[in-house]
């Protein structure tokens, strides 16, 4: 079966002023199809990088990156964007809701981005498993962490997308919603097959994976 | 979605939402009321002249539209012979006197037995006709404006006149004194700025207007109703120059407003738009929901410019009751449409910048 993430050589080097700082060396990685994959290491090892480039949020400098059968090194920023819309869902330590937006509004703009409409069923059913009803015309300060992050998670699989980003998701979370959250994203790669590869310092939050990533100065080095 | 989405912006920011708003609402207005008062002026200028209720008004040479502005009068017995011409019933020679200390006023020197044959005489809401050299006629918005009654004195031309009447609006100017004294204030005795020529039948007025231009070649021997045609700012270049700069003044400032405060929205928002961007939003959309943010801004403030419009007319009528605003539903569209335009022009560019933010440096702004 065809990996859904394939990643060789794949490097990326930021331009400081007048200084290259390389954030990949040369990565290489396979992700198979409803694998839940935790990618840790220390700040600066290049994990978040990963994470954007694998999410279409920004390219690579060389190498070959094959996100379900989409080279990105052919894609240009707006084919990234469509791809990113239909197949990638993100969750962020800073759980990064609309301010503005009520937790129902946060999750329809997803589907109203992607351009299939309002679907009743996929949402009610998202909102159920994340157990947020309640709080669906709460806008995000009325919210707590763990609130806010169970609706970014509804927000990132409401398009059903093949894969789930999640960086640092517990990060800004106390221990029990910690475990809420990680509880969640178990469920829906169980449920769902959901592909999820999730950024983490922490050791207890990567134990939830099936496999666990190390990276070390832009570099895997364990796997 | 979007729309909620926009509308949810502009109530997060309600102060910057009012500024921008009153920007926009203070553009519509001062392109309404600037163009609203110099046609105003203009169509009550000529209403006035077409008041008077001659059919041909007969001016030296090279004269102005603009009554007052004329200079080298008439000899005054051009008249007798302009009597004479067929179809001529009566003809009025006044002088024009230019008062600017305390405002600008056009006084008329009249001829009261001739002008009274022209217009079919004042109608007297007090007093009466001048008795004195120094008697002046006011007429009724002027007495309204400054307060002025029958037996009062006012001070124009370095002169004091008696108020011997005031008398119904709508007879070329606001002010009249006695034509010899008029004569006798600029030097000009045996002189008249204009003649106000009444046919026996308006039906005459061209077969007349030719006759004069046979007796006075080279003089401005205008129909009034061609007058009152040409009395519009498309042919004063001065004054169509002045609408043109006030009302892209008030572009200018919609706009800059406008960009302002689209582009502080979009720095403040840069976070917010990194998110949408990681939902796959394009740049298509980020441009639409900033555009769309800007549109409902000039509408809203449109439609306040509006009332605001009416609510200022008010208050300036009521305080110079001598004005005239006519305010048309052209002009309103047209405010409408400059608004708009400016609104979106200057939402433009921060549109652009907020559509090519890179995601990654977004999402990482705080």
């Amino acid at each position: 079966m065809e990996p859904i993430i394939a990643t060789q050589d794949l490097k990326k080097v930021f331009r400081l002023g007048k200084v290259d700082v390389p954030a990949l060396r040369g990565v290489d990685l396979v992700v198979q199809e409803g694998e839940f994959l935790a990618v840790v290491g220390p700040s600066g090892c290049g994990k978040s990088t990963l994470l954007h480039i694998l999410g279409g949020l920004t390219s690579p400098t060389s190498g070959s990156v094959l996100v379900d059968g989409n080279d990105f090194m052919t894609m240009t920023d707006g084919d990234r964007t469509r791809f990113r819309r239909h197949k990638i869902g993100f969750v962020f330590q800073r759980f990064n809701l609309l301010p503005t937006l009520t937790a129902r509004q946060n999750i329809s703009i997803a589907q109203h981005i992607q351009g299939n409409g309002f679907n009743p069923h996929r949402f009610d059913m998202v909102v159920d498993m994340l157990g947020i009803r309640e709080k669906l015309n709460h806008k995000p300060f009325a919210m707590s962490g763990g609130e806010q992050q169970r609706v970014a998670i509804a927000r990132a699989v409401i398009c059903e997308p093949k894969i789930l980003l999640a960086d640092e998701p517990t990060g800004n979370l106390d221990t029990e919603n910690s475990q809420i959250v990680l509880n969640m994203l178990r469920a829906l790669n169980r449920s769902f097959r959901q592909t999820v590869l999730m950024i983490t310092h922490n050791p207890e939050a990567a134990a939830v994976a099936d496999r666990i990533v190390r990276m070390r100065d832009g570099r895997v080095v364990s796997d | 979605m979007i729309n909620r989405m926009v509308l949810q912006n502009l109530f997060h920011r309600p102060v910057r939402t009012a500024v921008s708003m009153l920007a926009v609402a203070i553009e519509v207005g001062m392109v309404m009321l600037v163009v609203g008062l110099t046609t105003g002026l203009l169509h009550e200028s000529a209403k006035r002249v077409e008041g008077v209720g001659a059919d041909i008004l007969v001016q030296p040479p090279g004269a102005s539209m603009f009554f007052g502005l004329t200079q080298s009068p008439m000899p005054i017995k051009i008249g007798d012979r302009l009597a004479e011409i067929p179809r001529v019933a009566g003809v009025a020679p006044t002088l024009f006197q230019f008062n600017s200390s305390g405002g600008l006023n056009l006084i008329y020197g009249i001829d009261m037995e001739s002008f009274n044959r022209v217009t079919g005489g004042f109608v007297y809401h007090a007093g009466g006709p001048f008795e004195q050299p120094y008697d002046i006629l006011v007429d009724d918005w002027y007495a309204k404006a400054n307060h002025v009654k029958v037996g009062g004195t006012l001070n124009f031309l370095n002169h004091d006149f008696h108020v011997s009447g005031i008398v119904e609006h709508g007879k070329g100017a606001r002010l009249f004194i006695p034509l010899q004294t008029a004569q006798d204030l600029s030097v000009a005795q045996g002189r008249a700025s204009i003649f106000f020529v009444k046919c026996s039948d308006p039906a005459y007025a061209d077969q007349v207007t030719a006759a004069i231009h046979k007796l006075l070649p080279g003089y401005q021997v205008l129909p009034v109703r061609e007058y009152m045609s040409m009395m519009t700012s498309n042919n004063l270049p001065a004054l169509q120059a002045f609408i043109t700069v006030m009302i892209a003044v008030a572009v200018v400032i919609g706009f800059l407003v406008i960009f302002l405060s689209m582009y502080t929205t979009i720095t403040e928002r840069t976070r917010e738009i990194g998110i949408l961007k990681s939902l796959g939003a394009s740049k298509l959309y980020i441009i639409e929901a900033i555009l769309r943010e800007a549109s409902l801004l000039a509408g809203v403030g449109t439609l306040a410019g509006y009332g605001g419009t009416v609510l200022a007319r008010k208050i300036i009528l009521a305080s110079f009751p001598t004005l005239t605003i006519d305010l048309s539903i052209e002009w309103a569209l047209w405010a409408a449409l400059l608004a708009v335009a400016g609104t979106l022009i200057g939402a433009f560019y921060p549109a652009l910048r907020a559509a090519q933010l890179d995601p990654v440096d977004a999402l990482a702004y705080e």
